[in-house]
């Protein structure tokens, strides 16, 4: 327990930790945003889609520039993830054909062909784990400028234009013909997507940023008992968990994607398993 | 005289170059006039509803709204019509009130006001259900919604994809004499594919008959027992028949009436619904 209590006053001592809890806590508010709409759009394996392909834009990153060069590193990666993503987005509008099978082709090949450029090219071959799981001991003031810059643009787009969103999502063809541009907003989802998957790789990591994005969307949809509700949960859920588990990352030592991943799963079973006892009782 | 609100001249369509869905199918709709589309699943009428409400673009073929051709306006004419999809085309997975349905419309339509709203849900008799989840409605008063959502932006044309799918024959009865309502209220124009052939013939002006091969448009009171069995490649006593097949089946491929085995001796005479029209 005193470790747990030491560890929260080191993140007020060292700049690196603060950078580091501010930059969770822009970051678990974005995810907390465009989560649930990232369920209910059914876009699940789309945004796993979009997170692995940031491995490739890694690295052709890491093989041009060090692993200090952060915002290069940022900048590049987010180029060529940003193109996969409209790719990706381009195949997939409106098509009445199942796209999984061609969302888990394009995954598993940029992913792929990211390992070979990698293990071909890259300066320092070690730095790849990190970015894979997640290190909050990479998180620099860049990258905190970088989640506020984010929050900042993805919050009016989501929360101004909220009811288009929603009427999209609930009934398409009727909100297409009511002369909202669907295909505008599909695209703008995605870049957004892309946008916070590369912002918060340092954080969580590419594999474990789907933890991110799903879980605390899950519980607004699963607990809320109107539209508004599910969106407030999901950011309450995502910040609160998300600065739990970077915390105990700090405490233990731990990876921290690996640790929000645990502590966000963790948080969703409990809740879930409350729930069923809480309609047991009422029962 | 007043151009028609709806023209379709020799549309054609076809799913990526497959054989035809459509082919030159014409059709025109006056203001306050009601056109019912008829025919076997798969016929293209969904599609051509699509074709309207500016989903799907036809292969070639001309549409008029308001006597204007649509190459003529410089964004598609969504104020002039309204369209209401099948009701399971909904998203089941966001916890939708009927008040934050009607909401997210509104804030397209700025002039409209939240009592507005709370008239146009009186008017399809829901108003009670206004803080419901969507989800938690039966199939009618899920239609009963998205026609009230339709009518925000007063639409001069109404189009409606099979909006009695899934109800029961009180249910339909109900709903079409809603349609009706509103019909003589606004002098909307509507234009609505359904299988319940009775209910169609009844209240529709004209009548477009779809299969994929053929095609009748006209008058209703001209629409006979062999048009019917052209459409629907039966007899017009399977037709009556499987009339309710088709309704809660329009999912699935139709019963194959050639090997049906249904007892035919106490059909009533089939041709009385044609004489039963208003």
């Amino acid at each position: 327990m005193m470790t747990f209590f030491q560890s929260l006053q080191d993140f007020l001592h060292y700049d690196f930790l603060l950078y580091a809890l501010l930059g969770t806590l822009f970051l678990s508010i974005t995810c907390g945003l465009i989560s649930p709409l990232l369920i209910a759009r059914k876009n699940a394996f789309m945004g796993s889609a979009i997170s692995h392909s940031t491995l490739l834009g890694l690295a052709i990153a890491l093989s041009l520039f060090t692993a200090d060069s952060s915002l290069s590193i940022f900048a590049t990666t987010l180029g060529i993830t940003i193109l996969c993503t409209l790719f990706l987005a381009f195949s997939t509008y409106r098509q009445k054909l199942p796209t999984d099978s061609l969302i888990g082709i394009f995954y598993t090949s940029t992913m792929a062909l990211g390992i070979i450029i990698h293990s071909l090219f890259a300066k320092n071959k070690t730095d790849l784990l990190s970015f894979l799981f997640g290190n909050i001991l990479l998180l620099t003031k860049e990258d905190l400028i970088l989640s506020v810059a984010l929050l900042t643009l993805t919050a009016p787009l989501i929360i101004i234009p909220y009811k288009k969103w929603l009427f999209l999502t609930y009934d398409e063809e009727g909100a297409i013909t009511s002369g909202i541009k669907a295909k505008v907003y599909h695209y703008l989802f995605f870049i957004l997507l892309a946008l916070l998957i590369v912002t918060s790789i340092k954080l969580a990591g590419t594999i474990l940023i789907e933890t991110l994005l799903l879980v605390p969307g899950f519980f607004g949809l699963k607990f809320s008992s109107n539209v508004r509700q599910s969106f407030i949960l999901s950011v309450l859920f995502s910040t609160t968990f998300a600065l739990l588990g970077i915390v105990i990352a700090n405490s233990f030592g731990l990876p921290s994607g690996a640790t929000l991943a645990v502590v966000l799963f963790m948080a969703l079973v409990l809740s879930l398993f409350l729930k069923k006892i809480y309609n047991l009782i009422r029962k | 005289m007043t151009n028609p609100i709806l023209k379709a001249e020799k549309i054609c369509y076809s799913y990526n170059g497959e054989s035809p869905v459509l082919k030159d199918i014409s059709f025109s709709l006056d203001i306050g006039e009601s056109l019912g589309v008829l025919g076997p699943n798969g016929g293209g009428k969904s599609t051509l509803m699509k074709i309207i409400a500016g989903l799907l673009t036809a292969d070639s073929g001309e549409l008029f709204f308001d006597g204007k051709n649509i190459k003529e306006y410089k964004t598609y004419p969504y104020e002039i019509f309204s369209y209401v999809p099948q009701n399971s085309e909904l998203n089941s997975i966001l916890p939708v009130k009927v008040h934050e349905y009607m909401e997210f419309s509104k804030a397209l339509n700025k002039n409209v006001s939240s009592k507005d709203l709370d008239e146009l849900l009186d008017l399809v008799g829901i108003l009670h259900k206004r803080d419901s989840l969507i989800s938690k409605l039966s199939g009618g008063e899920r239609q009963r919604v998205l026609i009230a959502r339709a009518l925000i932006n007063k639409p001069r044309l109404l189009l409606l994809d099979e909006p009695t799918k899934g109800l029961d024959s009180s249910g339909q009865d109900q709903l079409l004499s809603l349609i009706d309502k509103i019909k003589s209220r606004d002098k909307t124009a509507v234009m609505i594919v359904d299988h319940n052939i009775n209910q169609i013939i009844r209240n529709c002006h004209k009548i477009l008959c779809l299969n994929r091969s053929y095609h009748w448009h006209d008058h209703r009171d001209l629409l006979t027992k062999n048009i019917l069995e052209d459409v629907y490649h039966c007899e017009f006593e399977h037709l009556l028949i499987h009339e309710n097949d088709l309704q809660q089946d329009s999912n699935h491929p139709s019963h194959d009436h050639l090997f049906c085995d249904h007892d035919h001796k106490n059909l009533k005479d089939p041709h009385s619904l044609m004489r039963g029209k208003k």
